[in-house]
């Protein structure tokens, strides 16, 4: 998966790279808007990621310019501007998602990965599983070696969400928004209890523990050796 | 557009106006009732002289001399200033004419009307005449027609220098009153130029400065008074605008100065990775309170300048509570508190800001709560509008934190500054979202516990007025 930022701000735009090196992209990076422009127009990239503000050329004017020349690559803009407004022009000119700085870097990631899969074509799964567990979407039921667990609609939700991204870390930020539909920070520390539960309903009684804390960042399942 | 016309001159044209007219009529009617003053007094004079003429006539015997007829209205004229007499018989046969201008060749009013005494005005060449014609019956040879005239050129002389005069006088008055209203707007407005001089002095490090009610005219007293109360709520704006900027340095300090002071000490000498790790961990989450922090402020610095866009739609504050409840029933339950809803309400609203505000107040209801007792939701309808109630049990806010419960930064408890409960601003957000749907909050707190009032303008309320 190929990837390119445009992104002036120098420091960011290196522990972008570095970043996203590391979660097994490649990444190009572009710190003005007609290099990262002429970049997107000769490259064939899987993702672009546009910082909206940039010295020369917009992330907005990036945009436009692309989806004027067929372009159908999936762009997530990146802006420290928080407007609604700004929001919707974004959306309206066929930006892909919209993340507002100071971001956690793992729901760029996650992101990311979501806008990759969007591109490739979605399959109607039934059933889920990473290990011996087993997610019955249809009848809303979860098994672990063969043994049914109780759920609630909730901690069904978080775990299909989990197992889906299985071998992702995804931010609480991310969890919140996607299980309950909460949209903003809270102060609280809601989904680490809600995962203290459900890892008491799939983990406790089992030796292979599959639900994981990447501390400072967020959680994610995964068998250990990583193999998703 | 053109500014409009100053307050001086505008005044100043309306009393001159005014002063105008007045005058203007003031001489008119002096002048006419002088006129009328002249020509009454011609007009008896003339009479008295008919009269006599009458008198004397009605004695004539038919045989007269004429000699001594003569002699007799001679003598009527005597004492009179300068009349003219003229009197022929039926037969048109001239009786007697006083010397001077023939009045004869006057013309004569229509026979009908003589007997009225009919009066009119006549000039020769040289002189103005008011004339007196009369028809008398006589003892012989009647009826007699009678001409009575007097010369009233010293009156019109009298009358046209009059009028130059008054006219003089009235123009003169008419200047000096423009003058005089110039003055006295320019004076009256004395007042105004004083309290302009007051405010223009007032710098924002002297917004405490008031203009004293008093020292100005009852009219002023208002402007006054107004100007005060605007000083003032600026006053309390920029003084909370400096606290608030005050309170951000010290709340970002110390975030800062941990992760400095983290840092330096961990750059002081070598570590191995995990400690390292540790270190970054650790800042992690300082980095992420911070990020925290700078939204809510963005949030309510936009709120302030009323940037977040409502995204009004009717919003079944059931459901939504209900939601909220499923996010925060883990967490609660492991605080031994239980949530309860009771009611039923629906409003029009941003359903993504009225969610955080009554999250903020859900969680700081269940962080409030002793163990093992209860947040309850109440929703209910008061006439048409929607009253939210959250209430916990706990030890009772004194009375005078309540009000500032909603000031941003503001902890009952300074010592439990960063016990990980946020920034301080999650009341002050509520706040400015339940403003900004045109509604209250009010908190108030007892030994029953803590008790969280929204008001906001009910559905109906919104439905009835499309």
């Amino acid at each position: 998966m190929k990837l390119l930022i445009v992104e002036d701000e120098v420091k960011t735009g290196e522990y972008l790279k570095q970043g996203l090196s590391e979660a097994g992209f490649v990444v190009d990076l572009s710190h003005n808007g007609l290099d990262g422009y002429h970049l997107a127009m000769t490259e064939r990239y899987d993702l672009l990621i546009l910082d909206v503000m940039l010295p020369d050329v917009d992330g907005w004017q990036i945009l436009k310019s692309l989806r004027e020349a067929d372009k159908t690559v999936p762009v997530l803009f990146l802006t420290a501007r928080d407007s609604i407004d700004d929001r919707v022009k974004g959306l309206e000119l066929g930006a892909d998602d919209y993340l507002v700085k100071p971001f956690v870097f793992a729901e760029l990631l996650a992101r990311v990965r979501t806008l990759l899969r969007r591109s490739a074509s979605p399959v109607a799964e039934l059933s889920l599983s990473i290990a011996d567990l087993e997610l019955d979407l249809a009848r809303h039921r979860a098994s672990r070696g063969g043994k049914r667990i109780h759920l609630t609609a909730k901690e069904f939700s978080l775990l299909e969400l989990l197992v889906r991204r299985q071998g992702e870390v995804l931010p609480r930020s991310l969890i919140a928004s996607q299980v309950w539909d909460m949209n903003f920070d809270s102060d609280t520390n809601v989904i680490d209890v809600a995962i203290r539960r459900l890892r008491g309903k799939i983990d406790d009684n089992f030796d292979l523990k599959l639900i994981q804390t990447v501390r400072g960042m967020g959680y994610m399942i995964d068998t250990p050796d990583g193999n998703s | 557009m053109r500014p409009p016309t100053s307050l001086t001159l505008r005044l100043t044209l309306l009393f001159s106006t005014v002063a105008t007219v007045v005058l203007l009529a003031f001489g008119w009617i002096i002048e006419r009732s002088i006129e009328e003053h002249f020509a009454m007094q011609d007009i008896k004079e003339l009479k008295v002289i008919a009269q006599a003429v009458e008198q004397s006539l009605s004695t004539l015997q038919p045989k007269h001399d004429l000699k001594r007829v003569k002699q007799r209205f001679d003598d009527i004229l005597v004492g009179h200033h300068g009349p003219l007499l003229y009197i022929s018989d039926a037969s048109g046969k001239l009786l007697y004419s006083s010397p001077g201008p023939d009045l004869s060749l006057m013309p004569l009013p229509a026979p009908d009307q003589l007997s009225q005494g009919d009066i009119q005005q006549w000039n020769d060449s040289k002189h103005n005449y008011r004339v007196l014609f009369q028809q008398v019956a006589g003892k012989t040879n009647g009826p007699y027609t009678v001409i009575v005239a007097i010369a009233i050129d010293f009156h019109l002389h009298f009358l046209k220098n009059f009028h130059y005069t008054l006219w003089l006088m009235v123009i003169c008055g008419i200047i000096i009153m423009g003058l005089m209203s110039w003055i006295a707007v320019r004076q009256g407005h004395r007042p105004l130029h004083r309290i302009v001089e007051q405010i223009s002095q007032i710098s924002a490090n002297e917004l405490n400065t008031r203009i004293d009610a008093d020292t100005v005219p009852a009219e002023l007293t208002e402007l006054a008074q107004s100007f005060n109360d605007l000083l003032q709520r600026m006053e309390e704006a920029f003084t909370r605008l400096s606290n608030f900027s005050a309170d951000i340095a010290h709340e970002l300090r110390t975030p800062v100065t941990n992760l400095m002071t983290q840092t330096q000490v961990s750059l002081s000498q070598a570590r191995d990775a995990n400690e390292y790790q540790e270190i970054l961990y650790s800042n992690m989450e300082e980095y992420e309170r911070m990020a925290q922090m700078i939204g809510d402020m963005l949030f309510l610095a936009k709120a302030d300048n009323d940037l977040n866009p409502l995204n009004a739609e009717t919003i079944d504050l059931k459901s939504e509570l209900s939601n909220l409840f499923d996010y925060y029933e883990a967490w609660a339950e492991e605080c031994h508190v239980s949530l309860t809803l009771k009611g039923d309400a629906h409003v029009q609203g941003d359903r993504l800001m009225l969610r955080r505000a009554l999250s903020n107040l859900l969680s700081n209801a269940v962080r409030h709560s002793p163990a093992d007792n209860k947040v309850a939701v109440t929703l209910s309808h008061v006439d048409s509008d929607v009253l939210i109630v959250v209430q916990n049990p706990g030890t009772p806010i004194p009375a005078e934190h309540l009000p500032k419960l909603f000031d941003r930064f503001y902890r009952t408890d300074p010592s439990r500054q960063r016990s990980g409960e946020g920034a301080g601003l999650g009341l002050a957000i509520v706040k400015s979202i339940v403003e900004a749907h045109d509604g209250t909050i009010v908190a108030n707190s007892d030994v029953d516990g803590t008790k969280f009032r929204i008001t906001l303008p009910g559905f109906v309320n919104l439905a009835n007025r499309k």
